[in-house]
C-alpha cells in the first residue's frame, strides 16, 4: 500500500493474529437473543414441499435413470409376451388384441369341431396362426366318441380355417361354407367372426 | 466402483438384454417378417406382389397369408408366387366391384367369391343391394354365395339368391341359418339349385323386412 510505513502494516497484522478473548457471559448473551427469535413451524407436508437442494453423483443418478427405464420396459414386455402366450381357452372373452396382420382387432371366442373317429390329433390352422399347426390354443380336445373340439379367440373379420388330422390330413370343416380358394389342392373353410353386416 | 455400483449396472444390463429378447412370432405384424419363412426366390417374388399390393392401396394381408398357406401345404415356389399373383388380381377386381369404400374383410371375401366363379357384376350388384337395404357390410353374403357356388349351385342360381336376400334386408344371423339349411338339404339328396332358391324364400318370410 502506497504511502504506508511497512513498520505499520507489520503492527496491524500481529494485532489482528492476537486471539480473541471471550468470556462466558458472551456466549449466553448470545445464545439468549437466538432463542428469543421467532422459530419457524413447518407441517408435516413442509419437509417434503419445501425446495431443497440434494447432491447426487451423476454415475449414480444415471445409472437410477436407467434402471426405471428398464423396469418400465420391462414391465411391458412381459405384458405382451403373456398376452400372446395365455392359452385361447383362458381368454374367451372378447377382448381387444393384435392380430398377424398388425391390425388392432376385437378377438372372439369360436368354437371348432370335427368328427374324426379314427383320428390321433387334430389342430385347427387358418389365416388367424399363420397355418401353423403348432400352436397350442388351436389343438383340439378329443370329447370322446370320435368329437374333436376347441375353443380359441379368433379375431374379428374375413378367415379361412382348416383342420390337420394326424400331422398330415387337411379336412375342411364339413359344416362351415367352403372357401373355394383351392390353389393348392386342398380345401379350406370360410369364417366370419362378429357382425358382418355392421362392418369394420 | 462399488460393489451396489456394480451390481446396479448389471441389473440394468440383464435387463437390457431381456428387452432386447425377440417376441413371439405371433406378434410380429411386419409382412416382410412373415415372408421370411419362404424360401428366398419365392420370398422375392410375392414381397414383390405385396409391394404392388401397397402402392395400390390393396389389403397386402391376404397376400401373405396366402404365401404361408401356400409354404405349409408343401407347395413349391412357383405354385405359391401363382397363387399369390392371381389373389392379388382377384383382390384388385373386388375392390372396383366393391367401391373403395370396401373394407379389407369385404374384399377378402369378394375375391374369394371371384375366384369361386361369381362375375364381377354380381359383387357390384350386392353392393347396391346392400346400399339400398342399409346393410353396412357384406362380408357373410359374399362368404354365403361362394359358398352355394361350392355346393353346386349354379352361378346365376347363387348370386340371384343372395342378391334378393340382401335386397329383402336379411340380417347376418339368418344368413348363417340359411347356409347351413342349404347345406343339409344338399347333404340329403336335394338338388343343389333348388334347396337354395327354398330356402331363400323362407329366409326372406323369417328374417326378411316385413315390406
Amino acid at each position: 500500500m502506497r504511502g504506508i510505513p511497512e513498520s505499520w502494516i507489520q503492527r496491524v497484522v500481529a494485532e489482528l493474529r492476537q486471539p480473541v478473548r471471550m468470556d462466558e457471559e458472551f456466549d449466553r448473551n448470545v445464545m439468549n437473543v437466538v432463542r428469543s427469535l421467532p422459530r419457524h413451524r413447518y407441517g408435516p407436508w413442509a419437509r417434503v414441499l419445501r425446495p431443497r437442494t440434494i447432491t447426487v453423483r451423476p454415475v449414480l443418478s444415471s445409472i437410477a435413470a436407467a434402471l426405471i427405464f428398464a423396469v418400465a420396459l420391462s414391465a411391458g414386455h412381459a405384458i405382451g409376451t403373456a398376452r400372446a402366450s395365455r392359452p385361447a381357452s383362458q381368454r374367451n372373452d372378447v377382448s381387444a388384441d393384435r392380430s398377424a396382420s398388425g391390425r388392432f382387432t376385437t378377438r372372439r371366442p369360436v368354437q371348432f369341431v370335427l368328427v374324426a373317429p379314427t383320428a390321433r390329433k387334430v389342430q385347427v390352422v387358418g389365416d388367424f396362426n399363420d397355418w401353423d399347426a403348432s400352436h397350442e390354443e388351436y389343438r383340439a380336445e378329443h370329447r370322446g366318441g370320435g368329437v374333436w373340439a376347441v375353443t380359441a379367440a379368433v379375431p374379428e373379420g374375413h378367415h379361412r380355417y382348416s383342420f390337420v388330422v394326424d400331422d398330415s390330413l387337411w379336412v375342411a370343416d364339413p359344416t362351415a361354407p367352403r372357401a373355394m380358394d383351392d390353389n393348392y389342392g386342398m380345401p379350406n373353410s370360410a369364417l366370419v367372426v362378429g357382425g358382418g353386416d355392421v362392418g369394420r | 466402483m462399488s460393489w451396489p455400483t456394480r451390481a446396479a449396472i448389471g441389473l440394468a444390463g440383464a435387463w437390457c438384454v431381456a428387452i432386447a429378447a425377440p417376441r413371439p412370432a405371433s406378434a410380429q405384424s411386419d409382412p416382410e417378417l412373415r415372408l421370411a419363412r419362404l424360401d428366398a426366390p419365392t420370398r422375392v417374388a410375392v414381397a414383390a406382389v405385396v409391394d404392388s399390393a401397397r402402392k395400390n392401396r390393396l389389403p397386402t394381408e391376404p397376400l401373405v397369408d396366402k404365401a404361408l398357406e401356400g409354404a405349409k401345404k408343401g407347395a413349391d415356389g412357383a405354385r405359391i408366387v401363382t397363387a399369390v399373383r392371381g389373389l392379388f388380381s382377384e383382390l384388385r377386381t373386388a375392390r372396383l366391384a366393391l367401391g373403395t369404400g370396401a373394407s379389407t374383410d369385404e374384399i377378402n371375401a369378394g375375391a374369394n367369391a371371384l375366384h369361386a366363379g361369381l362375375p364381377m357384376r354380381s359383387l357390384a350388384q350386392l353392393r347396391g343391394a346392400a346400399q339400398h337395404a342399409g346393410r353396412t357390410r357384406v362380408t357373410l353374403p359374399l362368404t354365403v354365395a361362394t359358398d352355394l357356388v361350392a355346393r353346386d349351385v349354379p352361378v346365376a342360381v347363387a348370386s340371384d339368391v343372395v342378391i334378393s336376400l340382401v335386397r329383402s334386408g336379411v340380417r347376418d344371423a339368418d344368413f348363417a341359418l340359411f347356409q347351413r339349411n342349404v347345406r343339409l338339404d344338399i347333404e340329403h339328396g336335394a338338388d343343389a339349385a333348388t334347396a337354395a332358391q327354398t330356402r331363400a324364400r323362407g329366409a326372406v318370410l323369417h328374417g326378411g323386412r316385413s315390406s
